[in-house]
């Protein structure tokens, strides 16, 4: 069927096990993205091989789309890695292991046995919080209610809550 | 369930390969890493010779695993190197290989357009980036690897079952009369099919197929390059707010 094929889509296959393996191991944020895009690599070239296998240009057609699609990813993402670094002053992936869910369990940090658990940085000053997803807000009752007539709300700054220190 | 010799190879090389790429990923000697990286990558090697390679010119089969096996050695070496500077750079290596092999599949526009923008564009920015962010070179994010036994695990089981069912396609073709019928009418992109095997994948043929199938995704695609543009610019950091 694939005939001599098969070697182009081996060699696309383990790009992609390549730049996945890479994206769940590595704690550089940079590197993170650099594993994605060797991943977009591999699903390039099994695209191209199909292409060729089909005896068409839509393999070909699609991978420019692919092209495009990966420059757009990376100004995107080397913007908000800067953000990031601005506020954190690390490129460290665990620094930013709050933002999920609260009732997610913590990210594993060691799970192989006998390894020591992974040093990380010190955590950067606290984000303003919302509310956590799915609960209702908690709603100041001793606000006094001609005060909250006269001032605008957006500018009252409510105190984060404070950390559980779970994660220093 | 008996193995054939190709069968056995295949499997053998990426048991290999896996065994290789846990020496590279764990916290251990930096030589014992490097020997670790050079079995992965030429287990990798090996597992794609399991399966058939192009047939027909010499070069062509020399090109073919030149190519392949400097993409598989320098993104074995990207993933698992604990410098960002080093990793960008075997990126670039493992770039080219691919490159080379989009040639070899007679994509040559698709080619050169992956050296400008990535060898010439990404890791330009990224390099730009790292200098940018990681001024000191060690960290110490970067020298230990994230939960990597589980992560190989799971990575060379897909591998492994990737590999295995192409292997399974090169041998018998698939029946497509077994398959899921079709619900509607699956007709060809008219302007995607070559007229002759000799303009198959020349640049006409390609342009003909990108601006006569393809022409509103290649207006969409020129948006989202100009939507990305302008919110790259919004979500990078001022100068009022401080610089890096």
């Amino acid at each position: 069927m694939i005939g001599d094929s098969a070697s182009f889509l081996a060699v696309g296959a383990a790009l992609f096990i390549l730049g996945g393996i890479g994206f769940v191991t590595r704690r550089n944020l940079i590197l993170i993205f650099l594993s994605a895009e060797l991943m977009l690599h591999g699903v390039s070239l099994t695209l191209l091989t199909f292409g060729r296998v089909h005896r068409n240009l839509e393999g070909q057609a699609f991978t420019i789309f692919i092209l495009t699609v990966a420059a757009c990813e990376a100004a995107l993402g080397l913007s908000l890695i800067l953000a990031l670094y601005q506020h954190s002053k690390s490129l460290d992936v665990d620094l930013w292991s709050k933002l999920r869910e609260a009732d997610l369990p913590a990210p594993l940090l060691a799970l192989d046995a006998g390894e020591p658990p992974l040093e990380t940085a010190p955590s950067p000053a606290p984000l303003p919080r919302l509310a956590p997803a799915g609960l209702p807000p908690i709603i100041d009752d001793d606000f006094p209610a001609e005060l909250a007539a006269t001032v605008d709300a957006r500018t009252i700054i409510t105190p984060s809550p404070p950390d559980d220190g779970e994660y220093r | 369930m008996t193995l054939t010799a190709a069968q056995g190879t295949m499997l053998a090389s990426v048991a290999t390969s896996a065994v290789g790429m846990w020496l590279a990923l764990s916290p251990r000697a930096m030589r014992l890493r490097i020997i670790g990286a050079a079995i992965a990558s030429a287990a990798l090697v090996v597992a794609v010779t399991a399966l058939d390679g192009p047939r027909g010119a010499l070069d062509d089969q020399i090109l073919f695993w030149l190519f392949a096996g400097s993409a598989l050695v320098s993104s074995v070496f990207m993933v698992t190197s604990r410098e960002p500077v080093y990793a960008a750079l075997w990126f670039a290596l493992a770039t080219l290989g691919a490159c080379g092999l989009f040639m070899l599949l007679s994509a040559p526009f698709l080619a050169a357009a992956t050296v400008i923008v990535y060898a010439g564009a990404i890791i330009v920015t990224f390099l730009f980036v790292i200098m940018l962010a990681q001024q000191t070179g060690y960290t110490f994010y970067d020298q230990r690897a994230r939960t990597p036994a589980a992560a190989i695990v799971a990575s060379w089981l897909l591998l492994g079952a990737l590999l295995w069912s192409y292997q399974q396609w090169q041998n018998e073709p698939v029946n497509v009369a077994a398959g899921p019928a079709l619900t509607a009418d699956a007709n060809p992109n008219p302007f995607s099919q070559p007229d002759s095997e000799a303009t198959a994948h020349s640049m006409r043929a390609l342009g003909r197929s990108l601006f006569g199938d393809y022409l509103y995704a290649v207006e969409i695609a020129g948006t989202l390059l100009l939507v990305a543009a302008i919110g790259a610019i919004a979500i990078a950091p001022r100068r009022a707010e401080g610089t890096i």
